[in-house]
């Protein structure tokens, strides 16, 4: 966690002299695969802080989803530039990639996406087995995470018992295993009831307030009215 | 990731799916098996036939009228002229004796007497062998009680034997056999001797012997005429001195051979020279043959097995393209993925090599059982082999796969249902 930069208290603008979390700029995304090349994502220019709780919210086709993934590092932009603690990560290789993943980044899926094999302690420890943490380390920062989603008793369940309120905790606490710089939430609410729901959303306000960065992608008002910034895309526009 | 972390997960991946992991690594086993059981023969059977031919002295040469025909590849035979090439003569052993490179050289000459009965106990398949003083060199025979044939005994043409253990249990049991007597073949003979045991050669006893002077042999056995005295006449048992080449050793016999019957050299031996190394060198090309043909099955069965590996991981990458995509979401990088599909393919090869080991050995100790002259060994060497293999096919076989799963697009795989 080199750089972690704390904004100054009372000093609600963006000032030059603090550098942001997430800085995009000119951020460009075309898909060529088929006949016709689709601009997916068009000029974005986006600053985002450390602390943040930012929603992006659009219609399907508007490329939230591959901002998202951009942001994720999942995929790379065709032009323009990506800064993440003021590393330009948009040219990096698929290694340099992958190490983002997993220290910088924590994803939460719609789907939840936890491998049905695996209990789900061994899912919350999967992204340490990444970054060769100690095994030692690795069952304590299990217990820790399992802890902080209130799951501590269900460690040893597989997903295929858990219901999808405590999948997603699961997920939840997979994404934060790392301690990333962000925790990126693709629709998680969108398989789950309302009462759920809010649970889930109150675990990510109560990260949010422990400092952590949480952006999370929605097509739901409830969902987004929790983040303290919304972004509107439009046909690969932030409007 | 950790080493033992990759083994566990493709040992837990694996042991998901029990049956098609086993069929996949069939031809892997069999291919295994294959090498292990066939290695396991022929080494024993190599062991054997060194064991065996060492028992015998294996470095007498023994001067026949023709050579043994070993080996494969058909030779035509004169036998015309090999009828007439001249016999061999007490005198020729007593000159070959005298050569620097040569201990000992004695005539021999020998049959079957069949059956021999004394006082109700018999002897089965006996051999009469008739030689002279220093045929316990040659023939590697050590005297156990009593003495053997000597220059007295052949040149005064004394009716005295010596005897195989097998004889003197058989015929004399718990009694003294020496001084006895023992009625062979219508003549009486004194026992002045008692031999050790040799053992079995390839399944035939050596210990049935009834050694007598060659002169008395002579005596009472005329000489074979026309084409039986090719095999049947007398021959010569040479033994080099300690030191001395084998190769050495023929060579001067060989001379002074041609020298005595007067070749030029222009002609062609008329004799011929016989080693038990042409023996076993013979029966290692027999086996090194077998050894090229059970490589070349091997190798189709392990390609076979490897492929069947190539295919099943191929359908595992499919299957687990979601299990990929969230892999390289939290952090897996392009070689994370691969070596554990490698490792994956490797583990099943490798169990495939294991169980194609342990058949195989068992296989070849039950051939052992049944076929009473034949030991398997399976030395670490053919286990060190089977596992290497397996792994090898488990490697080439699995890096294709492997190398696909790696480089799947995280956001395709994980949207993959």
């Amino acid at each position: 966690m080199a750089g972690k930069i704390r904004r100054p208290p009372g000093k609600k603008s963006k000032g030059p002299d603090v550098e942001p979390l997430i800085r995009l700029q000119g951020l460009s995304k075309t898909y060529d695969g088929g006949p016709v090349a689709v601009e997916a994502l068009k000029e974005i220019n986006l600053e985002i802080y450390e602390g943040g709780y930012v929603a992006i919210m659009g219609p399907s086709g508007s490329g939230k989803s591959t901002l998202m993934h951009i942001l994720g590092c999942l995929d790379v932009p065709t032009y323009g530039e990506y800064f993440l603690k003021g590393q330009e990560i948009s040219r990096y290789d698929s290694d340099q990639l992958a190490r983002v993943r997993n220290r910088e980044v924590g994803f939460v899926f719609q789907q939840y996406n936890l491998l049905p094999r695996l209990t789900a302690a061994q899912n919350v420890e999967l992204p340490l087995l990444y970054s060769s943490v100690p095994i030692d380390r690795r069952k304590e920062i299990v217990a820790e995470m399992l802890a902080k989603v209130g799951l501590v008793d269900r460690g040893h369940h597989r997903p295929n018992e858990l219901s999808g309120g405590e999948s997603q905790r699961i997920a939840i606490a997979r994404g934060l295993a790392n301690d990333p710089a962000i925790l990126l939430a693709d629709e998680p609410t969108g398989n789950l009831d309302t009462k759920t729901e809010e649970e889930i959303m109150a675990l990510l306000d109560e990260l949010n307030e422990q400092g952590r960065t949480v952006i999370v992608v929605t097509h739901d008002d409830t969902v987004a009215k929790h983040a303290r910034r919304t972004l509107h895309l439009l046909d690969g526009r932030i409007v | 990731m950790s080493f033992l972390a990759l083994l566990g997960l493709s040992v837990v991946t694996l042991r998901h799916h029990k049956s098609r992991s086993f069929l996949t690594t069939l031809g892997i086993i069999i291919g295994v098996m294959t090498v292990i059981t066939i290695l396991s023969l022929l080494e024993g059977l190599n062991r054997k036939i060194q064991e065996e031919f060492s028992s015998l002295g294996s470095s007498t040469i023994y001067i026949q009228k023709m050579e043994w025909q070993v080996g494969p590849g058909q030779h035509r035979l004169d036998f015309e002229e090999l009828r007439k090439r001249p016999n061999f003569t007490v005198e020729d052993a007593e000159a070959l004796a005298k050569l620097p490179s040569i201990e000992a050289a004695v005539p021999s000459i020998g049959k079957g007497v069949g059956t021999i009965k004394r006082l109700g106990n018999e002897a089965q398949n006996c051999q009469l062998k008739g030689t002279a003083e220093g045929g316990d060199l040659t023939g590697n025979w050590v005297v156990d009680q009593g003495r053997f044939i000597t220059r007295e005994d052949r040149l005064h043409r004394r009716l005295v034997c010596v005897i195989g253990s097998y004889i003197a249990e058989n015929l004399f049991g718990a009694e003294n056999p020496l001084g006895q007597t023992l009625d062979v073949d219508g003549h009486r003979y004194f026992v002045v001797g008692v031999l050790e045991e040799k053992g079995a050669m390839f399944g035939q006893t050596q210990d049935n012997v009834i050694i007598i002077p060659v002169s008395t042999y002579l005596k009472y056995n005329p000489l074979p005429r026309g084409w039986r005295a090719i095999w049947g006449g007398l021959s010569i048992e040479a033994l080099p001195k300690p030191g001395v080449v084998l190769e050495k050793a023929m060579e001067d016999v060989e001379e002074l051979l041609r020298l005595r019957r007067g070749l030029r050299y222009d002609q062609d031996n008329d004799f011929g020279l016989n080693t038990q190394q042409m023996i076993m060198t013979a029966l290692q090309g027999i086996t090194s043959t077998l050894w090229i043909v059970m490589v070349g099955i091997a190798a189709i069965s392990l390609i076979v097995g490897g492929i069947g590996i190539m295919n099943i991981m191929l359908v595992s990458v499919a299957e687990r393209t979601r299990e990929i995509g969230i892999r390289k979401a939290v952090g897996a990088r392009d070689r994370d993925i691969m070596i554990q599909f490698l490792m994956e393919a490797v583990v099943l090869a490798l169990l495939g090599g294991l169980i194609g080991i342990i058949v195989g050995i068992g296989i070849a100790r039950l051939v052992s059982v049944l076929v009473k002259f034949l030991d398997a060994a399976s030395p670490w060497w053919t286990i060190a082999l089977g596992f290497g293999f397996s792994a090898a096919v488990g490697i080439f076989f699995g890096i294709y796969p492997a190398q696909k799963a790696s480089k799947l697009n995280p956001i395709d795989a994980i949207r993959y249902e």
